[in-house]
């Protein structure tokens, strides 16, 4: 079309102050990077492998629990925020797996303390995941059925608030039923946290710690099982297609009730999984065990373009190698790591709120 | 005769799709102007480029020879334009009187302060906008139910009342997006006479988007017929009503070509 | 038929979790000892070999059964006849289920008791105190079959009292009969003219509040330190009403206004760590203006957002706000961790306020003055915005209402209120530190703004009476305060989204005072 031209845009002064803060802060960025990589190098490159390390497995976790805020985004439009408690829910059915495993004797000849646990170590890691994950899986379930299904066509308040309501329930009911103190996972001898390989690096052994590996293999085995599921099954295409629309869906003879049941279930499920990782490899679980990772996980969704699951899974492994990696760049305490991950989710939000990968806007039709 | 809206090439499109494709349209100031077009044909995107909810990719939109490309919807309501919606989009759990008074958000200066100091000009003026309201409920014939939930209203009070909302902000230029959708004939007319009225009696240029021929015809001056987002043809009623590519658009190209053949033979 | 009895087995499920879930969170014990205090009768008679507390424990749970039996016998819509066979049938099974899983509970608890497993390593409040007390003192087997047996009598019982009795279910009746006296009671002339009536209307809020000034007089210092407590959660209340009642925005990081008020109050007044020692007067508005600008530097990129984004930034940022004044890093700026200590307190015609009683008549004060901001914003051209705005953003764009500046002006006016009740907040403790500001005070006030009923004035006084107060008076259920908060939110949201007390409109077309009457009529032309 020759004949149109471009109508005059008007440029509003917040756009230019978001773009001046975007190109300080980029400059400080870049600022640091030089100081901590070249002008006065505090870390050795053994210190940061180790960071990395931390940092992708750490990044794997976020990212199974933001697949679960994703897809559960996808479909509803709705912040499911007590996604990170049915995390701390998985974790626990994953630590009474590893405390009802430890307690059966299976003494040999060598160890007369060693128990079922340590001398089948990947049956019970493997009950400890189903474990966690069916019990996560089913209050996923519970969650939709009784505090979101009434909801829907509701303001879009309405569920958020009763997804926050829910998410204070179970924090509390976990407090109430299982104390306040932090729990130590009973891993099987092989996994003892803080074992591992030893990589010479820079001079320096780096430990790559078989909890780690383990958590990002399960991890990767996890997302390549959804991403099969979503893309090249009945279930996925239904989930889609509900996600797409859901009038249309329902005119084409699926049940929207029961697809949004079964995506659910399968965020819960994932979430269990991680629960139990960050168990197997962080030890600690407590009532609050899931809040951060929730928060944080969201944070990742929303980085990768929340609705979209490859999105989700760049934007947890990014946070987490931002988590690990930030305080050193900035050099600022690790005291304040979270308030990098907020910073973040409260940066993208600014600049750029369809993430990484970007969520088409279809929704709102004016 | 002055221009009220003029749209030059407006373009407007979503990823691969055109919603809009170049559209030229001139509104004469105190017409009655009808947008029609098969269901999907871009009419209500149209709107949503004048009022300012979306910003064209190109093209003008000049209301009284002023550009309102990239102006808030905020804004362009202050310039003068109203809408009113396909699906009565009131605000459902305040009261009738209340919605007007929404209405006029934009011709109130009232800000924070005055409102907790009870200033002598806010309260003038706030006086001055509730009877001003009240005059409004009375021109739509909604007299006594000004205090009633506007979710409690019968459809066509509900209808009514949304049109005395848009016209509390004084506008020059009315959108109506099917102001007869889901009415009977009888009612329809009714809201026929009543644009008429909006026109004559208050001089406000009406455009209006319409599914039913009976109300466009009978009303329209000007009509412009969108398809896939491009203006196929505009015209008078007249004019429109034996437009081929206007039935071709409608009814699928196999019952134009019939229609034309039947227009054919006699001839 | 069929559905029916999956109804009631359903609601015998549903009972039986509730119960054992109570059990499992140590309320069971708690409910008898707080009915113990209620009745007096801690003394160790006993009854049938059942002690008072078993006793007390009993009367409670018999109230869930009761409660099963109704709800499992409750009423499909599609059936009006037979209610008694098929009442007394649905009760029963209700009860048996419930009874059934219960006992199951009672034989799993009190064998592992009887062995000797100390359970309550694993489930906190499963003490063996407990465990003997919800065994009733019995051995496993006759513990359970006693719950089969009682959770079927309660359940007939409640199946009885819900439709057996008469035609028709008695609740349908009996809120029948409520509304016509509340509308007989409304119809009363003396009624109609109070209401109608400004000057009966200003003397009936002038003697509330001589009742209201007058209650901390006979209080003692505790009591005050609590009135003030919930005094400062219904200026909170008030702040997030506008946010969250009235413009429709969710701000989940209040607590940081809040925070910016009390440090502010802080760090100027105190001895340490600036030494400044400024007067209380002038930082109380110095904390309001800065919490409001706080409120507009955060709103300014945040409230560009969808609504379920707000949440959740709001909620980084009270995080961040928090985490901030805990670092050791900016212990010299903020007195770190340990937060500061000796914050100032007013002076008036040069009496210190130094009692809890002094406080609350200060807050009392804020209240209403908050209050009356409230109310003339909420009736005026801004106020109407924002509702328009919750009603339904797009439309009120095209009504002409700069939806970001007035989603700013709500944003900063309740910021402005949380620094006012943070800067009194600090000065009455003399203290302030991180650990005042936990994201639990940001629930709270959401609390309070939702189950008293979003945009109403009288909703909000009313949530923090009941979630501030009460929980003070009937200290046991401290524990158990934020997980029925948590309940509360999700059931209010399906039952009740308005709340408590939902607001009411003014009635504006037909108002006496602008000196316009007009006669209602039928009018319709075209």
């Amino acid at each position: 079309m020759p004949s149109a031209k471009a109508p005059a845009r008007r440029v509003s002064t917040y756009k230019i102050v978001q773009t001046v803060l975007g190109i300080l802060f980029a400059g400080y960025l870049l600022w640091r990077l030089y100081v901590v990589f070249i002008g006065n190098p505090a870390y050795g490159s053994d210190t940061w492998a180790r960071f990395i390390i931390s940092g992708v497995i750490l990044g794997s976790v976020y990212a199974l629990i933001a697949i679960g805020y994703t897809l559960v985004y996808g479909i509803l439009r709705m912040i499911n925020f007590a996604h990170g408690d049915i995390m701390m829910i998985g974790a626990f059915g994953g630590y009474f797996v590893f405390e009802a495993l430890k307690a059966i004797p299976a003494p040999t000849l060598t160890d007369p303390k060693f128990t079922f646990s340590d001398a089948h170590p990947i049956i019970a890691v493997l009950l400890a995941f189903i474990v966690g994950s069916s019990i996560a899986a089913l209050s996923g379930f519970f969650l939709e059925k009784i505090a979101y299904r009434p909801l829907r066509g509701a303001p879009r308040l309405v569920p958020l608030i009763s997804a926050i309501g829910a998410s204070i329930f179970l924090e509390n009911a976990g407090q109430l039923l299982f104390g306040t103190q932090r729990r130590d996972y009973a891993n099987p001898l092989i996994l003892t946290r803080g074992d591992g390989w030893n990589l010479p690096i820079g001079g320096a052994t780096v430990i790559l710690p078989y909890t780690g590996v383990l958590t990002l293999v399960v991890s990767i085995l996890l997302m390549v099982g959804l991403y099969l599921l979503v893309m090249r099954t009945r279930l996925g295409r239904s989930m889609r297609a509900v996600a797409e629309n859901k009038q249309v869906a329902a005119l084409m003879g699926i049940d929207v009730d029961g697809i949004i049941s079964r995506t659910f279930i399968i965020s819960g499920a994932l979430a269990g999984a991680a629960g139990v990782m960050w168990g197997i490899h962080l030890g600690l679980v407590y009532y609050y065990v899931g809040f951060l990772p929730g928060i944080k996980a969201f944070t990742a969704a929303v980085l990768g373009g929340i609705g979209s699951v490859p999105g989700a899974m760049l934007g947890g492994l990014f946070l987490g190698l931002v988590e690990s990696l930030g305080p050193a760049i900035l050099g600022i305490s690790f005291q304040l790591k979270d308030v990098i991950a907020f910073a973040i989710l409260v940066l993208v939000l600014i600049f750029r709120p369809t993430g990484i990968v970007g969520e088409v806007l279809t929704e709102e039709k004016v | 005769m002055t221009i009220a809206l003029e749209t030059r090439s407006l373009t407007k499109q979503f990823g691969g799709l055109t919603a809009v494709d170049s559209v030229d349209l001139v509104i004469q100031e105190g017409s009655i102007f009808s947008v029609i077009g098969p269901n999907g044909a871009g009419k209500t995107t149209f709107y949503n480029c004048i009022t300012g909810f979306y910003e064209p990719e190109s093209g003008e939109v000049l209301f009284y020879d002023k550009s309102l490309v990239g102006l808030t919807p905020d804004q362009v309501t202050y310039r003068g334009i109203s809408r009113t919606y396909q699906n009565i989009r009131l605000f459902a759990n305040m009261s009738a009187i209340e919605n007007i008074l929404v209405g006029e958000h934009s011709r109130l200066r009232a800000n924070w302060a005055d409102a907790i100091l009870h200033t002598p000009r806010m309260k003038k003026e706030e006086k001055a906008a509730v009877e001003k309201a009240r005059q409004l409920l009375n021109f739509v014939g909604l007299v006594g139910l000004g205090d009633q939930l506007a979710r409690n209203l019968p459809y066509g009070a509900q209808r009514r009342l949304e049109i005395a909302r848009a016209l509390a902000s004084q506008p020059r230029l009315l959108l109506l997006d099917e102001p007869t959708a889901g009415m009977n004939p009888h009612e329809s007319v009714d809201m026929m006479h009543f644009i008429r009225r909006l026109r004559d009696e208050l001089g406000i240029t009406i455009l209006l988007i319409e599914h039913d021929m009976r109300v466009v015809m009978g009303i329209s001056e000007q009509i412009a017929v969108l398809d896939y987002g491009a203006k196929i043809a505009e015209g008078t009623p007249a004019e429109i009503q034996g437009n081929p590519r206007v039935i071709e658009a409608y009814l699928g190209s196999g019952a134009a070509s019939g229609l034309n053949n039947t227009a054919a033979r006699p001839a | 038929m069929r559905k029916q009895i999956k109804l009631s087995l359903n609601a015998g499920i549903t009972f039986g979790i509730i119960t054992i879930f109570l059990f499992l969170v140590g309320f069971t014990s708690t409910v008898a000892d707080i009915l113990a205090e209620l009745f007096h009768n801690k003394a160790a008679t006993s009854l049938l070999g059942l002690t008072p507390q078993m006793l007390n424990m009993l009367i409670f749970l018999g109230l869930v059964g009761l409660w099963a039996g109704a709800f499992g016998s409750r009423k499909e819509k599609s059936r009006s006849d037979d209610p008694w066979g098929v009442a007394v049938l649905d009760s029963l099974i209700t009860g048996l289920v419930h009874g059934l899983l219960v006992c199951g509970l009672v034989l799993l608890v009190g064998t592992l008791d009887l062995r000797g497993v100390r359970m309550n390593v694993y489930l906190a409040q499963v003490l063996p105190a407990a465990v003997k007390l919800f065994l009733l003192g019995k051995a496993p087997l006759a513990g359970g079959l006693f719950y089969i047996v009682f959770m079927l009598a309660t359940g007939f019982l409640g199946g009885l009292f819900s439709r057996g009795i008469g035609r028709g279910s008695w609740r349908r009746r009996s809120a029948a009969a409520w509304k016509n006296t509340w509308e007989s009671f409304n119809r009363l002339s003396f009624v109609t003219q109070v209401r109608g009536n400004p000057i009966t209307r200003y003397v009936i809020y002038g003697l509330l509040l001589l009742l209201v000034f007058l209650v901390p007089l006979g209080a003692g210092q505790y009591w005050n330190y609590t009135i003030g407590t919930v005094g400062i959660y219904v200026l909170l209340g008030l702040g997030l009403n506008i946010v969250v009642g009235l413009a429709g925005l969710l701000d989940l990081g209040y607590v940081a206004f809040f925070a910016i008020g009390a440090y502010t109050m802080a760090l100027l007044t105190a001895p340490a760590p600036h030494h400044l020692l400024w007067s209380f007067w002038i930082v109380l508005p110095v904390g309001v203006v800065l919490a409001a600008i706080t409120g507009l530097l955060l709103g300014t990129p945040v409230l560009r957002m969808r609504g379920d984004y707000l949440a959740i930034v709001t909620l980084g940022f009270g995080e961040i706000i928090r985490i901030l004044s805990k670092s050791d890093d900016l212990t010299a700026f903020t007195g770190g961790p340990k937060g500061v200590t000796a914050v100032g307190g007013p002076t008036l015609f040069g009496k210190p306020f130094n009692s809890a009683i002094d406080y609350v008549y200060l807050i009392f004060l804020a209240v209403l003055l908050v209050i009356f901001v409230t109310n003339r914003l909420q009736n005026s051209r801004v106020g109407r915005a924002w509702e328009a705005m919750r009603e339904d953003e797009t439309v009120s764009r095209a009504m002409g209402i700069n939806t970001l500046t007035q989603k700013l002006l709500a944003f900063a006016i309740g910021a402005a209120f949380a620094g006012l009740g943070g800067a009194i907040f600090a000065s009455r403790n003399q203290f302030t530190g991180p650990d005042d500001f936990s994201l639990m005070v940001s629930i709270n006030v959401v609390a309070v703004v939702i189950v008293g009923g979003m945009g109403n004035i009288p909703g909000v006084i009313a949530g923090a009476l009941v979630l501030k107060g009460l929980p003070e008076v009937l200290r046991q259920l401290q524990d158990y305060r934020v997980l029925v908060f948590g309940a509360l939110l999700v059931a209010m949201m399906l039952w009740r989204p308005a709340g408590i007390i939902p607001s009411s409109r003014r009635k504006m077309e037909s108002n006496k005072d602008t000196g316009v009457t007009e006669t209602p009529k039928e009018g319709r032309e075209g």
